[in-house]
């Protein structure tokens, strides 16, 4: 009885993936939201180190004015960004295998050269799985009622 | 009706599937969707958009369903689109294509010209590019 036990529980481990990062598309899901909130607490705190992480060295946005940012545009703009408060909501998740497309909306308020300013944007970005971690490659940000 | 210039392209886009080639194949789509648009081919249109498309356009998020519908129903004003540069970045069955192009509108008499900055994403499934996700905003002068 004890070796047929054995077997049996050795037939279930060996059913067990190796590597399991995401046991369902939720989870890849919840990691990729929790990841696009990162965006809106670096611009609050103008602190780009976590951003840093999880953009792609070759990550590419074109901004609310049409204009091409690179990553190192978009961690310069962090560490000097004049954003007071970042909401974002609607945010939704398409996977299609090892990519993701994250759709939403963000409420930025801030001060820009002594000016209040609200805006009400919609973005589009596109996420990666890379060596098993999920990694921002590309995303586009439009004024909402343009 | 929309009349687009850009350089000539291979008209067959779907034939590989090697990563060299992927982008010359994601290069072919673009002026594809292009041209079908211009002749409001929503067949050749629903060959190339994922039916999970995401498309983002004058800040309305906007489903493959309503594309394709407001293609159809689309009324006839001379369109002039001129594509620009367009970068594209592979990265295995994922491709990113960023680009620009200039659309001028004739509406009552009078011409429009706006410049317009995107972001595609195509992915390699079944057997085929599609498009997943597409935007677009205006280049502010």
């Amino acid at each position: 009885m004890r070796t047929l036990t054995l077997i049996v529980l050795l037939a279930f481990a060996r059913t067990a993936p190796a590597y399991a990062p995401e046991s369902s598309d939720s989870d890849a899901e919840a990691k990729i939201l929790a990841m696009e909130r990162v965006w809106g607490q670096a611009y609050l705190s103008k602190d780009p180190k976590a951003l840093e992480r999880i953009l792609d060295n070759t990550f590419v946005n074109v901004n609310s004015d049409g204009r091409l940012q690179t990553k190192a545009d978009v961690l310069v703009e962090v560490r000097t960004s004049t954003v007071l408060q970042f909401l974002t909501e609607s945010m939704a998740v398409h996977l299609h295998g090892n990519t993701a497309i994250v759709t939403g909306i963000f409420l930025i308020k801030g001060v820009e050269r002594g000016k209040p300013f609200a805006q009400r944007e919609r973005f589009v970005g596109t996420w990666l799985r890379k060596n098993g971690q999920w990694v921002s490659i590309a995303g586009l940000v439009t004024r909402i009622g343009q | 009706m929309a009349l687009i210039c850009a350089a000539s392209l291979p008209v067959s886009a779907q034939a590989e599937a090697g990563d060299g080639d992927a982008a010359t194949a994601i290069r072919a789509l673009e002026h594809e969707w292009a041209e079908a648009q211009s002749r409001n081919d929503n067949g050749a249109l629903d060959l190339i958009f994922d039916n999970a498309l995401v498309y983002i356009e004058y800040g309305k998020l906007v489903t493959k369903g309503d594309y394709l519908l407001r293609v159809k129903s689309a009324k006839p004003s001379l369109q002039l689109i001129v594509m620009e540069a367009l970068m594209v970045r592979t990265f295995g069955s994922t491709v990113i294509a960023i680009g620009s192009y200039r659309e001028t509108e004739v509406k009552d008499g009078k011409s429009l010209l706006k410049r317009w900055r995107f972001v595609d994403t195509w992915v390699y499934e079944n057997g085929r590019w599609m498009l997943v996700a597409a935007a677009a905003t205006p280049v502010s002068k």
